[in-house]
């Protein structure tokens, strides 16, 4: 169990090396026109992006919190 | 060519550019470079008079032309007549002889219609008097001939009628009564005032006219009565006459004897259709000839319009001594200068004196400049609407695209509301070109102005509605859930899910109709919001480091910025950094209690040293350190900047004494050249005195200070806001849609139908609608107040370039 729970851990970091190769590939192949806004636009947004799914992530990573319900039914 | 510069990161270099024209030519150089739309003229003469400047005589022309079209739009506009709206070609350059033509042209039709309209009115006061007569005719024909019908039964007052009626023509017939007509509202009024003038010593008769009487003067139909008032005594007819006339009525003479007044009427008729074939000739003349002017009278008032521009631009000028040739100063972006030489190269290669164009040195500031495009346009003019960035610092416009509709997606997120918002957004795009050419009410206009915002608003919101697995309340199971049921419970029991993994992308499903749903999703959004804000605003006070380097100010660097960043990242970076440690730690597998951040946050300042729960080992000495760090960073940011800048004041003082002594003589002329300038209208004066700077850094250190705290709460916002949207679109649907599936059989289907309908109208009216403007002015507030106070100073002017656009956007 601990050992699934290190590699999910490593999953913010991985992915945060897939975007940060994305926004280089953004940088470099940036149309000529309007490039300082694709450029921007497009890792700002990749950034963001990343940001709110690592947090989303993270807060269920160890929940202090275990979903309750009383309304299931058993399953015959 | 070379190439332009984007100018959209930092505003565009602008130089500023002095032409000298030869008189003869100005008019058309002035023209030509109002057609590129790049120069935004200085005021050369801001000490003259509005009415003493060069070309005072030629724009009070062309206002007359101006004032004759506003004439013709107006009549036009009455009659409905719409006005043709050209995809005008214009000459590039209009000569001066065809703007003379215009001039005499507006004058001749200003004439010739006005004519027109005073004869139709003529004729349409004759035809209301004609109509009256006719009516007051026909009531006192109808008086006589009920009150002296051949019943038999005749009364004092009616036999004194027959008696009146049949009375010889010798005798003053126009005496014995008065008839007129009257605006019915008035009727009450005469019959009033007559009654207590003369004491109750009359008759008095009314009847409605059948039809409403046209009246010219105001132009409405006006609903009428006749009247005929009988008494006797000559000054008594005098009184009631001038009652009448103070009440505008109009009065008629009408015959008394019956065979008269048939004739009367016959005549009267006959005028009346006379009159109106008349009538109908000149409405058609009229028409006809406003027809022809609505075809081209655009075209003819941009060609004015244009003219006048160039003048008002010509007025700010100046003249050399000989007035041979004419001298315009203008800021033009640097990368534009070429376009500039060559167009007017271009224009003046039969000239003997050739126009010059040379670029000045000057310490002025020049204009805030951002080339947008469509896309950005919008976006730029959020920031605008805030304030002008100052020349050639970080332009917040830039980042904004992004951030803006990622901040509105945070409070906003569903992926079924972004989908809906999406798709008008997406309409809106995909049609630019036909709806920019149609004229739409001012909400639509926004909206469509504010197309391409709302197009990433809906994205982001699909996408943060992913994450938050909201989709209209409703939740997907995308991928295989983290928390596992138990299977073997009894029906009702409270069951605990277990933990078997993490849930790949956004919100595991399984919380969806959890009963402690909230408290999950609370504490989720609450981090969201603080970690987001964090970013923003770090985000953000990297620019003013930007703009420090830019500018070259190393005081600024260690002064502001670093004391700053250490204040800032040592309280609201740490808290960031212990909220995502907290969530790596696996606390039930190392058997530790997890410590509250916010009692740890508090306790950091109220008790330093102690920790209540440990988070890390060694976690009360870094906390030590980092207070430490803060509270030294408050004098710092006080005083460093403040005391640089005295050493230098005090140094430059120094110096300038010396010079003062030197040379004596070039101060008085020094001086005068100063007066001179500080007149001038952009010229800056910045206050070089001790007290001022250190006020000014005193305030911005306790804003700074205060404002990180405050700023990190104001984000909060974003928490409040996603909360309150989920809860809002689960109530609606459990209110109305939810309910419908209970019902079953064709009721069901019925309720479904009612309730669907009523499910979506208020989904769009309320969430996507109502709560969409809260966000989106919640985002506003977010980028104007805790983004923008990081780095932006916003003391520019915007560019305005001398153009011909839109000169009639407020006539067409």
């Amino acid at each position: 169990m601990t050992t699934t729970n290190i590699s999910s851990s490593y999953t913010v970091i991985f992915v945060f090396i897939l975007v940060a190769g994305l926004s280089g590939l953004t940088w470099v192949f940036a149309p000529k026109q309007n490039q300082t806004v694709w450029r921007s636009s497009v890792i700002l947004g990749l950034a963001m992006c990343y940001l709110m799914w690592a947090i989303t992530y993270l807060a269920q990573l160890h929940p202090l919190e275990a979903p309750r319900r009383s309304d299931l039914r058993p399953e015959a | 060519m070379p190439e332009k510069e984007e100018a959209v990161f930092r505003s565009a270099e602008m130089s500023l550019v002095q032409l000298y024209a030869p008189t003869e030519v100005s008019r058309d150089i002035i023209y030509r470079i109002g057609q590129l739309n790049l120069i935004q003229f200085r005021d050369l003469n801001s000490k003259v008079n509005e009415f003493q400047r060069s070309f005072v005589k030629e724009l009070r022309r062309l206002d007359n032309v101006e004032r004759q079209f506003r004439f013709l739009k107006h009549e036009l506009d009455q009659r409905e007549i719409p006005v043709k709206t050209f995809p005008y070609e214009l000459n590039p350059v209009v000569p001066e002889s065809e703007i003379d033509e215009h001039v005499e042209n507006a004058q001749l039709l200003e004439d010739r219609v006005g004519q027109l309209i005073d004869s139709t009115e003529s004729l349409y006061n004759k035809q209301k008097e004609l109509k009256e007569l006719k009516f007051t005719i026909q009531a006192v024909d109808n008086f006589f001939a009920t009150n002296t019908g051949p019943s038999g039964d005749l009364d004092d007052e009616t036999a004194l009628l027959s008696q009146l009626e049949s009375q010889t023509v010798s005798e003053s017939h126009s005496a014995n009564f008065i008839s007129g007509v009257i605006n019915r509202e008035k009727v009450g009024t005469l019959q009033q005032i007559l009654w207590r003038v003369l004491r109750g010593n009359l008759y008095y008769h009314s009847e409605e006219l059948p039809e409403e009487i046209y009246d010219p003067k105001s132009k409405t139909h006006v609903r009428k009565n006749s009247f005929i008032i009988f008494s006797h005594g000559t000054i008594i007819y005098e009184r009631i006459k001038k009652i009448c006339e103070s009440l505008d009525a109009d009065l008629y003479n009408v015959n008394s004897t019956a065979s008269y007044r048939s004739d009367q009427l016959a005549e009267t008729n006959l005028k009346l259709r006379d009159l109106s074939t008349v009538l109908d000739e000149s409405e058609n003349a009229l028409t006809s000839e406003l027809v022809a002017i609505s075809r081209d009278l655009l075209k003819w008032w941009e060609v004015v319009a244009r003219e006048k521009a160039v003048y008002q631009t010509m007025n700010l000028c100046d003249y050399d001594d000989s007035r041979k040739s004419l001298i315009a100063e203008g800021w033009i972006p640097t990368d534009e200068i070429s376009t500039l030489t060559t167009t007017i190269k271009e224009s003046d290669n039969s000239q003997s004196i050739p126009t010059i164009v040379n670029v000045l040195a000057t310490t002025r500031t020049p204009p805030t400049f951002h080339r947008t495009n469509k896309f950005t346009e919008a976006f730029q003019s959020i920031c605008d609407a805030y304030g002008v960035a100052t020349y050639r610092e970080v332009n917040p416009g830039l980042p904004t695209i992004i951030t803006f509709p990622f901040m509105f997606a945070i409070m906003f997120g569903d992926l079924g509301h972004g989908f809906l918002l999406t798709l008008v957004a997406l309409y809106l795009v995909l049609n630019e070109k036909k709806i920019g050419g149609m004229k739409i009410d001012e909400i639509s206009e926004m909206a469509f102005s504010g197309r391409y915002i709302l197009l990433l608003m809906g994205v982001f919101s699909m996408y943060t509605g992913l994450l938050y697995n909201d989709l209209f309340s409703k939740s997907m199971t995308l991928f295989s859930s983290g928390w596992a049921w138990p299977t073997d419970f009894k029906p009702s029991e409270t069951v605990i899910a277990s933990k078997v993994g993490t849930y790949v992308f956004g919100l595991d499903s399984a919380w969806h109709g959890a009963e402690n749903a909230l408290l999950f999703t609370n504490s989720y959004k609450m981090k969201l919001s603080i970690l987001m804000g964090y970013s923003h605003m770090s985000y953000s006070f990297i620019f003013s480091l930007v703009n420090y380097v830019h500018f070259k100010s190393l005081v600024d660097i260690i002064g502001n910025f670093i004391p700053g960043l250490l204040f800032m990242q040592g309280i609201f970076g740490y808290l960031s950094l212990c909220i995502v440690y907290k969530w790596s730690v696996d606390w039930f597998a190392i058997g530790k209690q997890p410590p509250g951040l916010l009692n740890m946050l508090i306790s950091m300042f109220l008790a330093p040293g102690t920790v209540a729960e440990e988070l890390y080992s060694g976690q009360a000495t870094v906390q030590v350190t980092l207070l430490l760090l803060a509270l030294l960073c408050v004098p710092w940011l006080l005083l460093f900047k403040p005391l640089y800048l005295k050493r230098q004041l005090d140094r430059e003082a120094q110096e300038h004494h010396y010079q003062q002594l030197s040379n004596e003589d070039d101060l008085t002329s020094d001086d005068a050249d100063e007066q001179d300038t500080a007149h001038d209208d952009d010229e800056e004066h910045e206050s070089h005195d001790f007290g001022d700077i250190m006020i000014h850094q005193v305030i911005h250190t306790i804003e700074f200070c205060l404002n990180c705290v405050s700023h990190t709460a104001s984000y909060l916002r974003l928490w409040a806001l996603s909360l309150a949207h989920a809860q809002l679109s689960s109530v609606l649907w459990t209110m109305t849609l939810g309910g419908s599936f209970s019902f079953t059989g064709p009721l069901g289907v019925f309720m479904i139908v009612v309730l669907f309908a009523m499910w979506l109208s208020m989904t769009v009216c309320i969430l996507v609608v109502m709560e969409g403007t809260s966000a989106m002015l919640h985002s506003l507030r977010l980028h104007w107040v805790e983004s923008m106070s990081k780095f932006f100073e916003g003391e520019g002017t915007l560019y305005a370039p001398f153009g011909f656009k839109g000169l009639l956007s407020d006539v067409a």
